[in-house]
């Protein structure tokens, strides 16, 4: 075995043939780089906003000017905000058929199977490229159940859901929350709104994909869902960008409501480009009764700092999430989750798997806090960590805080490496060492890759094996 | 904290048992700090240490200039103990010398020694071995000081044991410091119980320089009324095949809060290390506070890190197993805490001083009221 470890080469970068074709940037409109009142006013114009979301926006920008940035986790100094631009418009409005579509954002959307899966497998689908969403549409069956599916701006609008959007809009992600949230407040655009009526079984799932295409922009959408008392809904969101040698900003927010007794999965593939600031902020406040699934899948970017936080306000509720990251050279993936158990009898179960090789580093960090009446609970975190060379790096930051004595709360985490044996015990039966090492890292993602639909699953393998690809020599 | 004296100081430590990798600061767990008034400090008055020493081993009671060590609680508590120190032994012991019976230190927080501050230093020369055993009292309802800083030195196949005993009164504070270095094949092996005081914290960082290098830390911690106890612990790998072991247990009663970091840290090159770490944490009244924080950081690819944590109520199962027996609820539920307590407990070589950790604890217990259901 030594013999072999001395031969081992490493692969540079890996094939992102699909993710990384970039089309020519063919914008009638967008703003300039960095963040003032008169940006903010320009993009707040340009959407026709009613003068609450205005105020809004000028308000978190007072927030982001105020704020420090976190004085924990990556670094983010090679992020410069006065070189981002915060809008930037596609050649086209947003349309209903792919037909309608500029052919090369809907080439690019091709590539990456949209239409297609939306043909097979998808309710409904919201594309968004750069700034603004291009295509939404929601099949007539699922419409027909009375849920809506659109994107943020139709919502903010609309005389029956605009009232919905105001009283929920970064409410559970106030701008206060962090800089980012503040950004994101100030700028955000595009996104898409969901409203799932009581009772209501959206048997398959819907999907938005947010592709950045422009050179030093920042993707800023909203989603907001809010899935009504004994609903479900099964919400999958994809991201990718390709590659550019200036920093992309991706600061997005998603906000879920679940009702008493409703259930939503919120599934996640994030592969965007390796000069990508991912700093998303993900939040589920969960009724009585009601349970969130996060499924989270993180492959992309320089630097990620994304942790899913479910607010279990409701006697009952439950939370679970599911997540594996992957960090190869140059990335700095800083993912995990928080819950807060505000309410009796509430359940969570957070279960992480990460893998680092060539240089990249994951970080694995949770807070679990339970507060002082909420008795009865039980919280269960397992993180498992895999170094694959000795240029990587992994760190687990996990923290608990207890409020009350009823409760029943585990923790375990282990790290390490692909275990000798195990690779012996393959190769003795005649398999590669390379597939071999493949083979295992698939099965250490397999509780993840089995919570994702199908095609997700196999996208989430074939991005490991071609991680894995030529990591032998 | 000053029990109504004139002369007293002001104590001012902002940034204590900082966590090695910052998280949410909204958590309010990335370091702590002590601060408030003390009483007079003096030299210590009396006698702290065992008339019976081993043979062959140097102990000193003037202060010694010490190789620079970093320590669990960090620079600031570091300088405040060295600055204010009342008294403390500087133990060297010869190369491959193994001391035939452990160094007692007994300090007691009085009217006489109203702020003790201790500075030790151990230095275990190649190969050879010591143990010393170190315990705080005070009167019931006293209101002193204790902070104490000691520095273990383990060389190439030296084994160091240090135990740490706080059995002060519930109006005291303290604080207990420690820094370790391990030479190739060295072991330092720490017991704490931390088991009174107002304020109770410590801190251990090991610097695991050598090649299987080796820490065993053990704690338990209980806390009771509105006790507030605060740990600090960091396990730096760098030596190949180093190991370390951190496990702590304890009880919170009351209104008592705790907050309890634990860090491994594999710093790259410290191939085929082992580090395990584990809480366990027995919760008795709805108005308990217990944090945890049990980081592993990694820069190694061949280590094996593992850590656990757990709090809630004792397991029902066993429970009900010592009531089918004929305990009651309050005698069976002592009995598990005692239990919990008794590996750690044990390993104290000192009958009276074991009794009296025993006896402490039973005492404390007696103060669990039964569950009405």
């Amino acid at each position: 075995m030594n013999a072999l470890h001395k031969t081992k080469t490493q692969v540079e970068e890996i094939d992102r043939t699909v993710y990384d074709i970039r089309d020519k940037v063919n914008s009638p409109y967008q703003v300039g780089q960095g963040l003032t009142v008169k940006i903010v006013n320009e993009i707040s114009a340009k959407k026709n906003d009613p003068e609450w979301m205005h105020q809004f926006r000028l308000k978190s920008l007072q927030v982001y000017h105020r704020l420090q940035l976190p004085g924990w986790g990556p670094s983010l100094d090679e992020l410069d905000m006065n070189e981002i631009v915060t809008y930037i418009r596609p050649n086209t409005g947003m349309k209903g058929k792919w037909s309608q579509v500029p052919d090369d954002i809907k080439n690019t959307f091709e590539r990456l199977g949209i239409p297609q899966a939306e043909r097979k497998s998808l309710a409904g689908v919201g594309a968004q490229y750069d700034s603004e969403i291009v295509y939404h549409n929601v099949r007539e069956e699922v419409r027909r159940q009375g849920v809506v599916y659109t994107d943020m701006e139709s919502a903010v609008h609309d005389p029956k859901y605009g009232p919905m959007v105001k009283e929920h809009f970064m409410r559970l992600v106030p701008p206060e929350d962090h800089k980012f949230a503040a950004l994101h407040g100030a700028v955000w655009s595009g996104g898409s709104f969901v409203y799932v009526p009581p009772y209501v079984n959206v048997e398959i799932p819907l999907q938005s994909y947010f592709r950045l295409n422009a050179p030093g922009a920042g993707q800023f959408e909203h989603t907001l869902i809010i899935v009504s008392e004994g609903a479900s809904l099964h919400f999958i969101e994809g991201c990718s960008a390709p590659k550019y040698n200036v920093a992309n900003l991706h600061a997005g927010c998603v906000e879920l409501f679940v009702g008493k007794n409703a259930r939503l999965r919120y599934s996640t593939i994030e592969n965007w480009s390796k000069n990508m600031f991912n700093l998303n902020t993900k939040r589920a406040l969960v009724e009585e009764g009601g349970t969130i699934e996060w499924v989270s899948g993180s492959f992309g970017s320089h630097i990620s700092e994304l942790y899913p936080m479910s607010i279990l306000k409701g006697e009952g509720a439950r939370m679970e999430f599911t997540g594996i990251t992957f960090a190869g050279k140059g990335q700095s993936l800083d993912t995990g989750a928080k819950v807060v158990h505000a309410a009796p009898h509430t359940y969570s179960n957070i279960n992480t798997k990460s893998i680092s090789k060539d240089g990249g580093c994951c970080t694995y960090r949770s807070a679990v806090s339970i507060l002082p009446k909420a008795y009865g609970c039980k919280s269960s975190v397992s993180c498992e960590s895999l170094m694959l060379d000795d240029r990587s790096r992994s760190d687990t930051i996990p923290a608990m805080d207890i409020r009350n004595d009823d409760v029943d709360v585990g923790h375990e985490a282990k790290i390490g490496r692909i275990s000798d044996d195990a690779i012996f015990y393959l190769m003795s039966r005649g398999i590669s060492e390379e597939d071999a090492k493949a083979m295992i890292v698939t099965g250490f993602a397999d509780p993840v890759a089995k919570e994702l639909p199908v095609e997700y699953a196999v996208e989430m393998n074939n991005l490991i094996k071609l991680e894995m690809e030529g990591s032998i020599g | 904290m000053t029990g109504g004296r004139d002369d007293t100081m002001n104590l001012e430590l902002a940034q204590i048992n900082t966590l090695p990798a910052p998280t949410w600061f909204r958590l309010a767990m990335n370091d702590t700090k002590l601060s408030g008034g003390i009483p007079e400090i003096h030299p210590y008055q009396g006698d702290y240490l065992s008339t019976e020493l081993p043979r062959n081993v140097e102990i000193l009671t003037e202060p010694f200039s010490a190789p620079e060590l970093s320590t669990g609680m960090g620079g600031e508590a570091e300088k405040f103990t060295q600055d204010h120190r009342t008294c403390g032994v500087t133990v060297r012991v010869p190369d491959g010398v193994k001391a035939d019976k452990p160094i007692f230190l007994s300090f007691r927080v009085d009217e006489e020694n109203p702020s003790v501050l201790d500075v030790h230093n151990v230095i275990a020369g190649e190969g050879s071995e010591v143990t010393v055993v170190m315990s705080y009292t005070s009167p019931a309802d006293f209101s002193g000081f204790h902070g104490g800083m000691t520095r273990l030195y383990a060389a190439k196949n030296a084994v160091i044991r240090l135990i740490q005993v706080q059995l002060l009164g519930d109006g005291c504070v303290h604080y207990d410091n420690v820094g370790a270095q391990c030479g190739e094949n060295g072991t330092v092996t720490v017991i704490q119980a931390e088991l009174g005081g107002k304020s109770a914290l410590a801190g251990l960082k090991a610097d695991l320089q050598g090649r299987k290098s080796q820490l065993n830390l053990d704690t338990i911690y209980f806390g009771d009324r509105s006790r507030s106890i605060d740990i600090n612990y960091v396990a730096h790998h760098a030596g190949s095949a180093s190991h370390s072991e951190i496990h702590a247990s304890g009880a919170l009663l009351d209104e008592s809060r705790k907050t309890f970091r634990g860090t491994i840290d594999f710093l790259k090159g410290a191939k085929r290390a082992v580090g395990h770490e584990s809480e366990y944490s027995l919760l008795f009244s709805p108005k308990v506070v217990n944090r945890s924080a049990p980081l592993i950081l990694c820069a190694e690819e061949d280590v094996e890190g593992q850590h656990a944590a757990s709090a809630g109520k004792i397991d029902a199962n066993r429970m009900f197993y010592l009531m089918s027996r004929g305990l009651s609820e309050l005698e069976a539920r002592k009995l598990l805490i005692e239990a919990q307590f008794r590996p750690v407990t044990d390993r104290i070589p000192d009958p009276a001083l074991r009794d009296a950790v025993l006896n402490y604890v039973k005492e404390r217990l007696e103060a669990i009221e039964p569950v009405s259901e």
